[in-house]
């Protein structure tokens, strides 16, 4: 039960504020008052708001995107400087009531398994600028701080590398649903040979995450038909079985949307 | 705290707590429009307000964060009771059935409308994404925002929302304005939370966390002395007797096999102990300070596991009956600890051996019908359990008011809640009335007294205002689902496709008590066998407790299941005799003039007859499936479909039936009087839960005394003020509720005619009501108003007032012709449902594009089904996914792409105008015209349901 609602003025403050025990950042929404309900009851004393310290801003910085943590994903979904697999991964959050208020930052911090949005941002080499108390920004490979999460993150700087080919993918029961496991890779295209392939994977890990094993099947190789992927990715996947589905069907489906994403990326614009 | 914003384009300054969430703030100053269906998981979206302009779920955010912000709630747009054009808009496209979602449709529509004017259809639905809804299936939200939109600019637009019936008839047939949907579109108090007052206490009740176990020790005294807190109980001190929650006319073909407060515990959420408090707080905590010892026992969570010998024994009590003797061989002497069980009439039952009740019966020589066979298969199918989720979870608010217990209660029966609390409380019934209130869904959940017996025991002891309401959790868990039903079909046919035997072996899981037990189950043959025409046919039904979550009436009762498991068999058996599904359904349905033997063998706990159908409308509604789908030409390609070429297409069509209330059963009655202006009071004793009743039985009033809609109003459901009804389950609403209506309404005319006979001096025969409420003679008139006036006013009459009874013998069947054409991803196991057409008789449609309604919700909740739904369970009997997020009811992402209803009306010679039944016959459609289709896409039977893309891979061999 939350006792004690703080508005910072700075993030110095905001960073006081969240060192007391029990404390948490709402910059948004937050999915996690509802703790007993769900049979999880959460520990929160005190919500931090932080909404309004944080960039919310979605723009071209030279040869990189800039993506505030106080971006909310509908207005990631529809800001014209981010390129179309971000936008979609973007719209795939749930619903519009929840996209309006659910932040980037918000959505990396909460650094669930299902994220939607999280593997493009792995496959794209997004970096974290992120903040701890007492000292400045720093930076940071998303991947690093995804994990081991400290601090705020701040924002993030996505490289747009030209001829990069990049897709996401996302496979749940219901449009709605939390994903049962999602995708994000980029690569290029040298004559027929796939270079510098990331590909990250949620559903597959406590966190979504980048999975080097995968890449290593067809870096330097020409892409292979979508049948022969899905055999040699199924392998290299583990999940649980749990409400949304078998280990089996989990690994089969990831396969799938990988297997997908590389026949299915475009070039960024 | 303080916070400052704007509400409604006024400045506020609240006091809030901080840990208080916007929700809870608005609700708590009166802004009762911002519901709550999901406790603050943000996936219902019912407490949407627009926050500086955008929608957002009010439960996921603190008031604090509103400081400085503008809050809009539908209330702004409510204004002076006014509507806005997209609230009118909602109304003439019947988008407002229980009208819980209503106000957050209506604000995600203004928001939409606000950005893109004349938005696209995907723009519709992603404005529409976040609000759920179960009852309208979302299709009619698209014309309401066609309507909203054109209005902006030209007020005057109109468009029919559904074809029009019965010219002969000014109302009947038409659409009008449901008679609720103002003030539900306005948000204004109309549910059982909106009538709590501040100071009411809270009940809250500790749930088993085993799914089967005795208590051995409760300590209560710890809670009972924590402040705030009024009572406490448990099973040492709640009324000692047993009772069935089952809303069904009195004696229940349910046993009374449920205590209060039961001395074993039978699923995980039973009642274990309850806690009365002056704040939620108080009795969170005081919930906590109670200490438990359980007994574990070894749960009972299947069927299988209920049949194995020496099973767990669910109940152990003893076993009587009111009227007539056990079975043979069954055991009736109990542990000595348990819970007795009274039978009120056999149902060949043996609890001790889980069997809570058994009936087998058929028509006709098996051996020889099947020794006739060509051809015969045999195939298993199996159903699992579903939630009906109204988005209005259980609630009842009851207090003491003039020395009488009132309970305001969200039921779908009023009268049984009556009975069946004033029996659990041991006081007579003229000490209690119940009221029932607008209803944010029932579905046949709420036909069970789920809450209403706790909260009156609690307010008639303590003399408090008693709150209950179940959250989603509990609503899930300890609420009511569809039973699980496993079915075997065995069929014989010719090589023609002339069926010589059908055998149907069902065996359903009734969960720890055994409300409905038989009658579920047995639906699902009563409305799936006297579809076919054959002669050697039988059934066997059982029905076995077991420790999972209770079960009980659902929309279609048990219909969806064996119509799935029929319905899908017959199609396995044209694919057996390479046949197409349609050519062998065509060969053995039901037609005009049928005789339907089978009817003997179910009489619902009576001896049946045999019937013969006058005019059935399937051949009809085949035809027009066929035709839109192309039928006799070849399936389209994934191509044609803008898939790629990972994708299947495959079509499936069904027919199917219901009934229409229970004949020689069940009974309805209206009064309606007239009042001194010359308009009506209609007193109905249905309980519209959001299907349109109200209107139904306006609509009676308004046609029959020549009045307008406006010139109608009603009260229904009110056991003090209107009469007895038997409550609105089976199909019944329209056929007993609307037919009680009629025969009041035309006992009124008589009795006006009659008396304006005298003051015009003219035979009655000369006279006749005329539009605008004028009785005409041959040469006088006088107007219903002046009638009323002189009536009340002593000219020797009294207030002139109609009653109507209605009961009846006659088996109104609706029929139904479904049509599905999908897509099955052959990589992935997906289904995309790409078409589906929903061809219905349900007699003449007394409002056409409610109706409509009606069969969209209905189908949108068997696609959910079929496809995503399933209640899980661990292997300890502990539900897994009791919220929103985890149990996935279809958005309005689901919709097919081409959804379409058409109204086939066959007029029955009972009905009001002809009027059948309309909402349950829909849910029987879907599951086996889906299944079908997967296997015409990909050659994969699919007989356990949901159909989830790991069955549909598996079903193909493929995982």
């Amino acid at each position: 039960m939350v006792k004690d609602y703080v508005k910072p003025r700075s993030l110095d403050e905001a960073f006081e504020a969240l060192a007391m025990p029990g404390s948490i950042a709402l910059a948004g929404g937050t999915f996690a008052l509802i703790g007993e309900v769900h049979g999880t009851k959460a520990d929160i004393e005190r919500a931090v708001d932080i909404g309004g310290l944080l960039s919310e801003a979605v723009e071209r910085r030279g040869s990189e995107l800039y993506v505030g943590a106080g971006c909310s994903f509908q207005a990631l979904a529809e800001a014209p400087a981010a390129p179309a697999c971000l936008r979609a991964a973007a719209l795939t959050m749930a619903n519009r009531n929840t996209r309006n208020r659910a932040t980037v930052g918000g959505n990396l911090g909460a650094n669930k398994s299902c994220a939607s949005l999280v593997p493009i941002l792995l496959a794209l080499g997004a970096q974290a600028e992120y903040k701890l108390r007492d000292s400045g920004p720093r930076h940071i490979a998303l991947e690093q701080w995804l994990a081991a999460p400290q601090g705020l993150v701040l924002s993030l700087s996505i490289p747009i590398v030209s001829g990069t080919r990049a897709a996401s993918g996302r496979a749940s029961r219901t449009s709605c649903d939390l994903a049962t496991a999602t995708v994000g890779l980029a690569f290029r295209l040298e004559g027929n040979a796939v270079r510098d392939l990331r590909v990250a994977l949620g559903g597959f890990g406590p966190h979504a995450m980048l999975f080097p094993a995968i890449t290593a099947l067809f870096e330097g190789k020409s892409l292979p038909p979508k049948a022969d992927i899905e055999k040699a990715v199924e392998p290299l996947l583990s999940a649980l079985s749990d409400k949304r589905g078998g280990a089996d069907y989990k690994k089969r489906r990831g396969a799938v949307l990988v297997a997908d994403a590389l026949h299915a990326a475009e070039v960024l614009a | 705290m303080k916070v400052n914003f704007t509400l409604n384009g006024r400045a506020v300054a609240w006091n809030v707590e901080p840990g208080t969430t916007l929700l809870e703030a608005l609700r708590a100053k009166g802004i009762v429009s911002v519901r709550n269906g999901c406790d603050g998981e943000g996936s219902c979206g019912l407490c949407a307000v627009l926050l500086d302009g955008k929608q957002v779920n009010s439960c996921q955010l603190l008031a604090a964060q509103a400081q400085g912000r503008a809050v809009l709630t539908v209330d702004h747009f409510s204004k002076d009771r006014g509507l806005s054009v997209v609230q009118q808009a909602l109304i003439d496209a019947a988008c407002v059935q229980c009208g819980y979602c209503t106000p957050a449709v209506t604000l995600a529509l203004h928001e939409l409308l606000e950005r893109s004017p004349e938005p696209s259809h995907d723009e519709v639905r992603d404005a529409l994404s976040g609000t759920l809804c179960r009852c309208t299936g979302y299709e009619q939200f698209y014309n309401a925002a066609r309507i909203a939109s054109k209005r902006l600019k030209d007020p005057s637009y109109a468009e029919a929302a559904a074809p029009e019936f019965r010219p002969d008839l000014r109302h009947v047939g038409k659409d009008r304005e449901k008679v609720d949907a103002a003030a539900l579109a306005r948000g204004e108090r109309a549910f059982v939370e909106d009538r709590v007052p501040a100071d009411a206490c809270h009940l809250l009740v500790l749930g088993s966390p085993h799914a089967h176990a005795f208590i051995k020790k409760i300590d209560i005294s710890k809670a009972e002395a924590m402040p705030g807190v009024v009572k406490v109980l448990c099973k040492d001190n709640c009324p000692d007797l047993v009772y069935t929650t089952a809303g069904q006319g009195f004696p229940e073909p349910s046993p009374h096999d449920q205590r209060m407060f039961p001395r074993k515990l039978r699923y995980v959420g039973d009642r274990v102990a309850a806690v009365l408090a002056e704040s939620l707080e108080e009795a969170r905590a005081a919930l906590a300070a109670i200490t438990v010892e359980y007994e574990i026992l070894k749960p009972v969570l299947s069927i299988a596991d209920a049949k194995a010998p020496g099973a767990p024994i669910v109940h152990h009590g003893d076993v009587s009956y009111v009227v007539g003797e056990p079975p043979a061989g069954s055991s009736v002497k109990g542990d000595g600890r348990d819970d007795p069980i009274i039978y009120q009439f056999p149902l060949h039952a043996d609890p001790h051996r889980n069997l809570a009740a058994s009936v087998s019966d058929g028509i006709g020589d098996m051996d020889q019908g099947f020794a006739a066979a060509d051809v015969v298969i045999e195939r298993r199918y199996k159903g699992n359990r579903v939630q009906c989720t109204p988005m209005e979870p259980h609630v009842a608010y009851a207090k003491i008011d003039g020395g009488r217990l009132v309970i305001h209660a969200s039921t779908q029966v009023p009268w049984h809640v009556r009975r069946i609390v004033s029996r659990v409380i041991g006081i007579s019934e003229n000490k209690v009335r119940i009221i029932k209130e607008r209803m944010g869904g029932g579905f046949g959940a709420k036909q069970d007294i789920v809450v209403e017996d706790l909260a009156g025991y609690l307010a008639w002891t303590t003399g408090k205002g008693v709150f209950y309401r179940y959250d989603r959790r509990e609503e899930f868990a300890a609420s009511r689902t569809r039973h699980g039903m496993e079915i075997t079909v065995k069929l014989g046919a010719k090589k023609d496709g002339t069926l010589t035997a059908i055998l149907m072996r069902l065996d359903a899981d009734t969960g720890p008590y055994g409300q409905h037990c038989l009658t579920v189950p047995m639906n699902a043959i009563s409305k799936s066998l006297p579809l076919l025409l054959c002669d050697n046919a039988r059934f066997e039904v059982k029905s076995y407790y077991t420790n999972l979550s209770p079960a009980g009436a659902y929309q279609g009762y048990g219909a969806p299941k064996g119509s799935f498991a029929l319905q899908t068999a017959l199609a396995e058996l044209a694919a057996e005799l390479g046949m197409d599904q349609l050519e062998l359904i065509e060969k053995n349905r039901v037609r005009s003039g049928s005789r339907i033997e089978i009817l003997r063998s179910l009489g619902e706990g009576r001896p049946g007859s045999p019937v013969t159908l006058g005019e059935c409308g399937l051949g009809d509604m085949l035809e027009r499936g066929k035709t839109a789908f192309a039928w006799d030409k070849a399936k389209p390609s994934a191509k044609d479909a803008g898939l790629s070429e990972d994708w299947k297409i495959g079509r499936g069509g069904v027919i199917i039936q219901q009934g229409s209330g229970l004949p020689g059963l069940d009974a309805a009655n209206a009064e309606i009087r007239l009042l001194a202006d010359g308009t009506l009071l209609m007193l109905s004793g249905g309980a519209d839960l959001g299907t349109g009743l109200d209107t139904v039985t306006a609509k009676a009033a308004a046609e029959i005394m020549g009045l307008d809609m406006a010139d109608v109003s009603v009260i229904s459901g009110d056991t003090d003020i209107t009469p007895f009804d038997k409550g609105a389950y089976a199909s019944s609403g329209t056929y007993f509720s609307g037919n009680a209506a009629v025969r009041a309404a035309e006992d009124l005319r008589d009795k006006c005619l009659a008396v304006a006979s005298g003051i015009l001096g003219e035979a009655v025969k000369d006279l006749k009501i005329a539009h605008r409420g004028l009785i005409k003679g041959k040469r006088g008139e006088i107007s219903l108003a002046k009638l009323a006036h002189l009536a009340i006013q002593g000219e020797g009459h009294h207030e002139l007032s109609g009653h109507g009874n209605f009961k009846t013998d006659h088996a109104a069947f609706p029929y139904g012709a479904h049509f599905a054409q999908l897509a099955v991803n052959e990589r992935t196991g997906e289904v995309k449902l790409l078409r589906f057409h929903a061809y219905q008789d349900c007699g003449t449609p007394i409002n056409p594009a409610l109706a409509m309604g009606q069969i969209y919700g209905g189908v949108m909740k068997a696609v959910g089904h079929s496809l995503y739904e399933e209640l899980l369970f661990d292997d300890e009997g502990r539900p897994l996914n009791t919220n929103f997020l985890d149990y996935k009811i279809p958005s309005v992402f689901e919709l097919p792409d081409d959804f379409r209803v058409e109204l086939v009306p066959v007029a029955d010679e009972v009905g009001p105008f002809g009027g059948k039944s309309v909402s349950e016959i829909a849910l029987n459609g879907a599951a086996p015209a889906i299944a079908i289709a997967i296997h015409d896409a990909v050659g994969a039977w699919c007989r356990e349901w949901p159909f989830t893309p790991e069955r549909v891979l598996r079903a193909m061999g493929r995982l």
